[in-house]
């Protein structure tokens, strides 16, 4: 099969999966965003105001989420909460995307022996299991979210390390830099020009997959009693916060629980649709 | 190269990759270890740990701390390479019994997981690849939507949802597995942790399926009269299988992740909760023993995958297009 | 001096238990069978060694309770009653206390229950090697054990004890085959053999703990409803750390019998007919929050009690346990005889609470935090997420927002159980909650006395409000040396009256300890430690 064929192919699949479901990620991502950013404009409430008196109340016109246990907004606390959950998702992503390009680079443009064991450590660490690995660093570090977000960042580099390695192999052994490579040119400027260039959507792709995945792993954290500390409104502890009353006060679990899941399935769209635009 | 030769080499290959897998495992072990702060300490269960003198001293000689740092380096990796992890600080017992009584119960939760996960992945896609005309468009879009929901599900959530509707609400199955649990037991916990799986692999399925659906041999089969679910089994199924047999590996990796959490919420007796009974209170001889079972693991599955690559793939075609510009869809799981 | 046991009371006592315990549920009794097994669901940690005499928590006194007994039992009006020992007397001086053994008893492995035996558990308690916390301090004054002959034992201690029978009363100082000691730690710790109405057949870690029935059963305690031994052929003894899960198994009939329950499923269960609740508080200090009177900032009174009259827990008890935990003005639990409460001490004004901090000097800063010479109102507040639960973390979290109205930054960690130890004995803490279970109201000494300042080995200490008050210590000292009984009642008194006006106690409700039963009638909890006792127990069909 060529790749014109593929393209084709998947060019036909991006138009079949649909601008509506992208649009709709954009659109709810958008508002995620503003929410992280500027939690008030949405929610004007106080995210930690309790009122006792007032808890587990269920979903109505004057709490769209219901309340919590201590009376709290639960809107208020998912929208306040944006911040903290997206920054240690982005963080967490950060530290694997960067040390993971590093690595990646590194094997694909170094000696071809530095290549061979890289690629080799790569593909083992890639597959060990991430909250494992995490888990790992976790009885090294303790709980918390700094602690959750470098477990999360560190388990998640091998995966990077070895796309980036992968797509640079991969464009390096094609036609063009080779020609560039004939034509002169040194190794930074085809570097700089044809390998970081082609390498930077499939990186976009998986870092905004990897970010989706990253809140539910910290999430997974907090579940597990590892992760931010109360009364911050972060997703994961409030569903972990929430699990405990979920046969009487369901909208405690499952409203921050959809939007963690909605927020992931929005960035692995846009993710997958970064991966087609990167084809192009 | 799937002559019994080719086999072989390539069981000595992962072979390879298992002793680097372990030595990879022990090295970051005793880095993070070290990086902790006092060893000791962290062995022992932290700093509010009550250890005895005598388990201060038991420690000290049994992980060669009064050594210098090489020799400790080389004496844990010894320890691990003949399975070595000593007693558990916490429990007092082996960690080799602890992981024997352990082990099993997660292969066959996960294994079960898995195989549950290729049948909905490949009942989905088959589904999908059938389906004509503009209700199959709808099917389409719908299972393409319902595959990326399940494939960020969190389990903790998928099971919570589960546990209240099935057990709480309608009682129709239980919600905890004790060992009178028997298979009715393994139901829900097994659903919970195969359908985030299932969604990636139906993803990885679906993309070269609908390639290998118009490619060149599936339409000489077409033509030459073949019925069609015939056609899509034989060869465009084959074809289109082999970036998410490729990829088993990882999803067993992730299986053993999703563990954790299953065995925690269902109360089943495991590895992932043992790995997490031991990492809150710090009971490094059992973190570390675990953690090396999973990387052994891993690499049986690894070997597995291979040998059933080479059967599905003989010539090899697709692993070098993989291996050389990597598909979209293995390169996206990177978690 | 003789104590004669009151056996009529304590029957009528545990009549009255089990009627309680029956009442909320089915009005008419089902249908019972005997036999069977009986599941039993746990959230406590499960113990890393089934012999209680090794450390000494309350998961260990839950589960041995069914293998193991102690010397004397207690009553649910906490009068002492008989149980492996028949009587007792004390020398004048309370330096002498003669056992006298039941006789022709054996633990179920043949070993019989002698004089020596009796020695020979309190040398493992007090023998560095056993690791023992909760039963070494329990038999700290006993110097000696003499074999008298085989059914007499004499304790010989080193100054009197007014405790002394609270402390063999626990769970944590229950008494053990000495055969089964001599196998060493690991094996004693798999399966520990007592005289109990169970024996430990097999334990699979993180699943279950199975025990048998004795089918010698020599010797019924102050709960037995009959003379002989249990009516279930096994107890299934799981481990269902999560809530949510243990009470979905309850509701779906896969277990019997859930410790922990949440508030929300008591109330539940209440209001059903399906399920019975069984509420016994343990004995001991009530949960409280202690401010550590040693540091900045509560090193002084007024911070103290400002935030003491800011707390204002009571609207977050009622909400959040929804009347299954009465709120507490005392140091010690309800079932305590000799508790003291004092409500005027914890009435919430903020008023009070603002112009207490403005004298202290403690002034209001721009983001609402207050603040003195440059330093901000902070309040580091380690919580165990092993020993809190969640219900009482939302608590914590609601007092955190009621105090900030005064200006204090509280700071909640939670913490394993490792890293809280660890933050204690650093002392990076300001406020912290710590539950300790004992028998008697000698539990004040272990935790305002200043000798529990002192720290273990382990780093850990008991007093963690850190009184040190020489007056105090005297009254302590005295009542734990006075055997008669209102002599003894007053000195505490005036101990807990004393405790309460520092300020740096914060009492919220009794150790909350519930249990829910599905499908079996009779569960009883003992009056020592109320760890329920499943020897009258019968599955209904």
């Amino acid at each position: 099969m060529t790749e014109t064929l593929a393209r084709q192919r998947r060019s036909m699949r991006s138009l079949e999966s649909g601008w509506i479901s992208v649009t709709i990620s954009a659109l709810f991502l958008a508002f995620i965003s503003v929410a992280a950013l500027a939690p008030s404009l949405l929610a004007p409430g106080d995210p930690l105001a309790i009122a006792p008196a007032s808890g587990f109340t269920p979903p109505s016109l004057a709490h769209i989420f219901g309340t919590d246990e201590s009376g709290r907004d639960i809107y208020t606390r998912v929208v306040h909460g944006a911040g903290s959950s997206v920054g240690i998702g982005l963080a967490a992503t950060a530290i694997g995307v960067v040390t993971g390009a590093v690595l990646g680079f590194a094997a694909g443009l170094g000696p071809r022996w530095l290549d061979a064991a890289l690629a080799r450590v790569f593909e083992v660490l890639f597959a060990l299991p991430t909250l494992v690995v995490a888990l790992l660093f976790v009885a090294v570090l303790g709980g918390g979210a700094w602690s959750a977000t470098l477990a999360i960042g560190l388990a998640t580099i091998p995966g990077y390390a070895r796309m980036i390695r992968a797509r640079v192999r991969g464009i390096a052994a094609s036609g063009y830099a080779e020609w560039a490579r004939l034509d002169g040119a040194g190794a930074f400027s085809v570097f700089a020009k044809h390998i970081a260039p082609n390498s930077l959507w499939p990186l976009i792709s998986a870092a905004t997959l990897g970010v989706g995945q990253s809140i539910v792993w910290v999430a997974a954290l907090g579940f597990l009693g590892l992760g931010a500390e109360p009364p911050a409104p972060e997703w994961g502890a409030m569903l972990d916060a929430g699990r405990v009353y979920l046969a009487s006060a369901w909208w405690m679990t499952v409203l921050p629980g959809l939007t963690i899941v909605a927020t992931a399935t929005a960035l692995t769209v846009i993710g997958r649709r970064f991966a087609q635009g990167g084809s192009r | 190269m799937s002559t019994p030769k080719g086999i072989a080499v390539a069981v000595l290959n992962k072979l390879g990759a298992a002793v680097l897998v372990v030595w990879l495992t022990a090295t970051v072990v005793f880095l993070a270890l070290r990086a902790s702060g006092d060893p000791l300490e962290a062995i022992l269960g932290g700093p509010g740990s009550q250890a005895s003198p005598e388990a201060v001293a038991q420690a000290r000689a049994d992980y060669g701390l009064d050594q210098p740092f090489f020799v400790q380096y080389l004496s844990q990796l010894w320890r691990v390479a003949t399975l070595q992890f000593g007693d558990s600080y916490a429990r007092k017992q082996p960690v080799t019994d602890l992981l024997a009584a352990n082990v099993p119960p997660t292969l066959v939760l996960a294994t079960l997981a898995f195989v549950l996960a290729w049948v909905l992945a490949l009942a989905a896609t088959l589904a999908a690849s059938t389906a004509r005309g503009r209700l199959g468009r709808a099917i389409r879009s719908t299972l393409t939507g319902i595959e990326t929901v399940s494939s960020v599900m969190p389990q903790f959530f998928l099971g919570a949802v589960l546990i209240l509707v099935f057990a709480s609400q309608l009682q129709w199955l239980p919600a905890t597995g004790g060992a009178s649990g028997g298979i009715r037991a393994l139901i829900l916990p097994v659903i919970t942790l195969a359908v985030p799986i299932a969604g990636y692999l139906a993803h990885v399925l679906h993309g070269p399926l609908a390639e290998a659906d118009t490619a060149p041999f599936a339409t000489t089969a077409r033509s030459r009269g073949a019925a069609e679910s015939w056609v899509l089994l034989r060869h465009t199924l084959r074809h289109a299988a082999l970036p998410a047999i490729s990829l088993s590996g990882w999803a067993y990796g992730s299986l053993l992740s999703g563990a954790v959490v299953v065995e925690v919420l269902f109360a089943r007796q495991g590895l992932g909760r043992l790995l997490l009974e031991a990492t809150t209170v710090r009971d490094m001889p059992v973190v570390i023993g675990s953690i090396t079972i999973v990387a052994l693991l891993y690499i049986v599955v690894l070997i597995i995958t291979d040998i059933v690559e080479r059967i599905v793939d003989p010539r090899g075609t697709a692993r070098r297009e993989l291996g050389r510009s990597g598909s979209d869809a293995t390169t996206e799981v990177v978690a | 001096m003789r104590i004669k046991p009151l056996l009529p009371l304590g029957l009528i006592a545990s009549a009255a238990l089990v009627l309680t315990a029956c009442s909320t549920g089915n009005t008419e009794s089902p249908e019972t069978t005997e036999g069977g097994t009986l599941v039993y669901a746990t959230g406590d940690a499960e113990p890393s060694c089934l012999d209680p005499h090794v450390g000494g928590n309350y998961p260990q006194a839950l589960i041995s309770t069914q293998y193991l007994e102690p010397l004397v039992g207690r009553d649910s009006s906490g009068t002492i009653t008989p149980w492996l020992a028949t009587e007792w007397e004390t020398s004048e001086d309370g330096l002498t206390w003669d056992f006298t053994l039941k006789e022709g008893v054996t633990f179920t492995d043949g070993t019989p229950l002698d004089a020596a035996a009796i020695k020979a558990n309190v040398e493992h308690l007090q023998d560095p090697e056993t690791q023992s916390s909760t039963g070494y301090l329990a038999v700290q004054k006993v110097a000696e054990v003499e074999v008298v002959d085989d059914t007499h034992a004499r304790f010989h201690m080193s100054a009197p004890d007014s405790a002394l029978l609270e402390s063999m009363s626990q769970q944590w100082t229950a008494i053990q085959s000495p055969a089964g000691i001599e196998r060493g730690m690991e094996a004693n710790c798999q399966a520990p053999i007592g005289t109990g109405p169970f024996v430990v057949d097999e334990w699979v870690p993180q699943d279950h703990v199975s025990l048998v029935r004795n089918e010698d059963y020599q010797t019924p305690g102050p709960e037995n409803d009959h003379d002989g031994g249990a009516f279930v052929d096994a107890i299934e003894w799981r481990f269902i750390p999560d809530a949510a899960t243990r009470n979905a198994a309850l509701v779906s009939g896969e277990v019997n019998v859930i410790d922990n329950p949440l508030p929300a499923d008591i109330v539940a269960a209440e209001a059903g007919d399906q399920i019975s609740h069984i509420d016994a508080p343990r004995p001991g200090a009530v949960n409280r929050i202690e401010l550590n009177s040693n540091q900045t900032p509560f090193n002084d009174i007024k911070v103290r009690e400002a935030f003491i009259r800011a707390a204002n827990p009571d609207a977050g008890i009622d909400a959040l346990f929804q009347g299954t935990a009465p709120r507490s003005h005392s140091p010690l639990s309800s079932i305590e005889p000799l508790g003291y409460s004092d409500e005027s001490l914890f009435t919430y004004d903020l008023d009070e609470a603002a112009k207490l901090l403005d004298e202290a000097g403690w002034t209001e800063g721009a983001d609402g935090v207050r603040e003195k010479d440059g330093e901000k109102l902070t309040v580091r507040f380690p919580v165990s997420t092993n020993q809190s639960t969640a219900t009482e973390q939302s608590l914590f979290q609601q007092i955190q927002a009621n105090v900030a109205e005064v200006g204090f930054d509280v700071q909640l960690e939670p913490l394993d159980l490792s890293s809280w130890y660890g933050a204690l004995a650093a002392h990076e803490y300001e406020a912290v909650s710590a539950p300790y279970t004992k028998v008697g109201p000698d539990v004040l000494r272990i935790l305002y006395h200043s000798a529990s300042l002192v720290p273990a080995p382990s780093g850990y200490f008991a007093n963690l409000a850190q009184v040190n008050d020489p007056e105090l210590d005297a009254l302590l000292d005295e009542a734990s040396a006075t055997l008669d009984a209102d002599t003894r009642a007053g000195i505490y008194e005036e101990a807990q009256q004393r405790i309460l006006a520092t300020f740096t106690v914060l009492p919220l409700y009794d150790q909350q300890n519930h249990f829910l039963t599905q499908g079996v009638d009779g569960v009883t909890t003992l009056g020592t430690v109320a760890t329920p006792t499943f020897v009258n127990a019968k599955l209904t069909a």
